[in-house]
């Protein structure tokens, strides 16, 4: 009998970086290292289950962002040129290791890897990984969701719906393009949820996203079934809970699975550990040392002393916690199915980017996660979508603004490093609604100055960058992106105010930031 | 940060380096003394940040591999390159937590220069009205002193659940003068919206299996605002 179904919600995003003036740029890396370790394996991981016909349901956010970056020629091109390099390195560790029997074998998988890679993107899926997602989507395997457009923290805006309603629309239209079809799922960028969204939400054809079990369990009225059952608001509007023992088990850096002593440590790197003269030619050009994705230590414990990593050993224990996974939701759900009149549903959602990048096991665990779970007749995967359609009711209630980020509501975006942005953020919210309202029929040169002003005033409001200074990594580089588009739009705004257009400047900087084509500025008028 | 990097740097960058750093070194030292110093203090920072960092935190950084610079990057906290006022007078409030808001503000240079001519001003007041109702009066209120230099400021609030707006005056004799009013804000439930005991058994007890106990006000987390500004008004 079944008494529980288990909701994997895939998170991928990354901000916008594309840097055309440069010849490389350090931060593009992000987008190459999640292609390489997480995106391009997961489809790979599709593509096996599918063969096999081991059954898989997945959810997964696509950040508008990300869609953009990933339908970009320029990054497509520059992901193929860094790939050859990390097979040029990938070539070096093989004759560096040879004789190694510990290291060599570890080389030897880095050269499988980027050359599998290489393959992939390039032959296999002609440089489209967005066509596979929609193949998977078709199939009713994957189900694909949206977020907002910059992945902005949305309650930090709720005093300026025009934003709001930009960054939903924005999204909304992005996921058209690349899909052919409305999405009926958002992504609340950081579980950012605050109430009164979801009419702005439901305005755009949106069904339904997920609040932390915090924003749940303090919504009005109080949930009767807790996080394991879905909520729906006065307009119909339903919000999944996410389930706090799921993630956890998972998210947790000390105690959930990807702090097992057996996995492989994600800081030890040969980008780090060997001399600047070997591995300069793959990192930074300004010889900055960086990660390069070759990384030969286990986690160990907390030890300068690591053992080197054993794939087997790690490749056992991600079956093991998959295992182990499944047991604890089956008990979970038997518990919580006893008290409620249908199965438990329990939603997990993480980063893409964890499995694969951050935590190097992780698609193997989900992988162990589908076989183990084939034949089980208590629980079974599903997609929200589904979910919706097999129980439309829900208990209303509206949910409390909160956030999964440090303490549950807002202040990893809201504190001494990152404070300083709102100043900027909150003023061009403003000037862009003035200038949506003063020029609302405008067309040519005009339009094209309106709408990248749009695109300045939605990149602004990307909840990475606080989040980045608030970590203290990449710090300069995301208070550059802040100052940039603030001095853009700041420029674009005295132009229109002075009736002058600096077209040769305006053309690059379309070149530059050239996310959102169809944006359309009028998105900002005034909401009456 | 390493010595090789840091050995790249001119006295006086080191100089300055220290100095970000909080360190109070007396001139004419040897640049290995400096340098010593400066990865000495580093390391300590290190281990504050990796330990006052939530662990969930640091497996979503990953994402964003960074590069040896991160560690100079952390270490100077620079300041924005960018004019950091619009020379309006304005005040806005935004909600962090249960307790805490941020306030930020300008004031125009003109009403600056003009702030209570022909008297003596001694700062500004934010007041702080919580539940402002349609005729703009408050439920209750209460003032923060702060000086002419401020322009943010944490607030700590006394209820959970309630609106806040607050007001920012010029303290004159004989009576302080409004400068701005910002937008009203609510701040979130720090508990559930019903006691738990209105709820029948069933409910409470999936509740429990929800994870609701790990939900509830915890102690005072180590990043206090009041930590972070480094004062608070009395």
């Amino acid at each position: 009998m079944e008494t529980g179904s288990i909701a994997l919600v895939l998170n991928a995003h990354l901000p916008f970086v594309r840097q055309p003036d440069y010849p490389s740029f350090l931060e593009e890396r992000w987008l190459f290292e999640a292609l390489s370790e997480t995106y391009l394996p997961l489809l790979r991981l599709f593509a096996r289950l599918e063969t096999e016909k081991i059954p898989w349901k997945i959810t997964m956010a696509v950040s508008p962002t990300l869609l953009a970056m990933l339908a970009d020629q320029l990054l497509k091109d520059r992901y193929v040129a860094w790939l050859e390099k990390q097979l040029e390195l990938a070539g070096k560790e093989l004759e560096r290791c040879e004789g190694d029997p510990v290291f060599f074998p570890l080389a030897q998988t880095y050269y499988d890897l980027y050359l599998q890679n290489l393959d992939d993107f390039k032959v296999l899926h002609g440089g489209n990984v967005l066509a596979v997602l929609d193949f998977y989507y078709k199939k009713g395997r994957l189900e694909l969701m949206t977020s907002g457009a910059t992945h902005s923290f949305l309650p930090m805006y709720r005093a300026y719906p025009e934003s709001i309603a930009a960054q939903v629309e924005n999204a909304v239209v992005t996921f058209r393009s690349a899909f052919g079809r409305s999405p009926s799922g958002f992504w609340m960028p950081q579980l950012g949820w605050y109430p009164g969204i979801e009419k702005t939400l439901s305005a755009y054809g949106l069904q339904y996203t997920i609040v932390t079990t915090r924003s749940a369990m303090l919504g009005k009225p109080t949930p009767l079934t807790g996080s394991y059952a879905p909520l729906s608001c006065p307009n119909g509007f339903m919000t999944y809970v996410r389930d706090v023992a799921a993630t956890e088990s998972v998210w947790s850096e000390t105690d959930g699975y990807p702090a097992d002593p057996a996995y492989r440590d994600f800081y030890r790197d040969i980008g780090f550990d060997l001399p600047v003269d070997y591995v300069g030619p793959y990192i930074d050009q300004n010889q900055v040392r960086t990660y390069t994705g070759f990384k030969y230590w286990a986690i160990t414990g907390h030890t300068d002393q690591k053992v080197p990593y054993d794939a087997d050993l790690a490749s056992a224990k991600a079956v093991e916690h998959a295992e182990n996974f499944l047991y604890s939701r089956t008990r979970q759900a038997r518990k919580a199915a006893a008290l409620m009149d249908r199965p438990a549903l329990m939603v997990a959602p993480y980063d893409a980017e964890l499995f694969g990048h951050s935590w190097f096991e992780g698609l193997q665990w989900l992988e162990a996660l589908f076989r183990k779970a084939q034949g089980t007749s208590e629980l079974r995967f599903v997609t929200l979508g589904e979910y919706r359609k097999e129980y439309p009711e829900a208990q209303k209630s509206v949910p409390e603004f909160s956030s999964w980020g440090e303490g549950g509501y807002a202040a990893a975006w809201l504190e001494k490093s990152n404070a300083w942005i709102y100043r900027h953020s909150f003023k061009i919210a403003e000037r862009m609604v003035e200038l949506a309202e003063r020029f609302p029929n405008e067309s040519g040169l005009r339009e094209r100055v309106l709408n990248q002003a749009a695109r300045e005033a939605l990149l602004v409001q990307a909840s990475d960058w606080p989040f980045l200074l608030r970590a203290g990594k990449s710090g300069s580089f995301a208070r550059k992106q802040i100052e940039d588009a603030v001095t853009n739009f700041c420029r674009i705004y005295e132009m229109l105010c002075a009736n002058t257009v600096g077209t040769e400047w305006l053309t690059h900087l379309e070149k530059r930031n050239n996310i959102f084509p169809n944006i359309n500025y009028r998105v900002f008028r005034r909401k009456r | 940060m390493n010595v090789e990097r840091l050995t790249g740097l001119s006295i006086e960058a080191l100089y300055a380096l220290a100095e970000k750093m909080g360190l109070d070194l007396p001139a004419g030292l040897e640049r290995l003394f400096v340098m010593e110093s400066i990865l000495e203090a580093f390391e300590e920072d290190l281990v504050d940040r990796k330990s006052s960092g939530q662990t969930a935190s640091h497996m979503e950084e990953k994402k964003f591999s960074g590069s040896e610079l991160d560690e100079i990057d952390a270490s100077l906290d620079a300041a924005p390159c960018i004019e950091n006022r619009y020379n309006e007078t304005v005040i806005h409030l935004i909600p962090r937590d249960p307790e805490w808001a941020f306030v930020f503000w300008d004031i125009k240079d003109d009403d600056f220069d003009g702030l209570c001519r022909g008297s003596e001003s001694a700062g500004l007041i934010l007041r702080v009205g919580m539940n402002p109702g349609p005729d703009g009066t408050c439920q209750d209120s209460f003032d923060v002193n702060v000086s002419q230099e401020d322009d943010h400021w944490y607030l700590q609030l006394p209820e959970a659940d309630a609106d806040y707006r607050v007001e920012l005056y010029a303290r004159c004799n004989p009576r302080p003068r409004l400068l701005a009013r910002s937008n009203t804000i609510r701040t979130p439930r720090a508990l559930t919206a019903e006691s738990m005991d209105a709820l029948d058994e069933t409910a409470v007890e999936v509740a429990a299996l929800s994870g609701l106990d790990s939900l509830m006000p915890q102690q005072v987390p180590d990043r206090h605002p009041s930590r972070i500004l480094g004062g608070f008004d009395d």
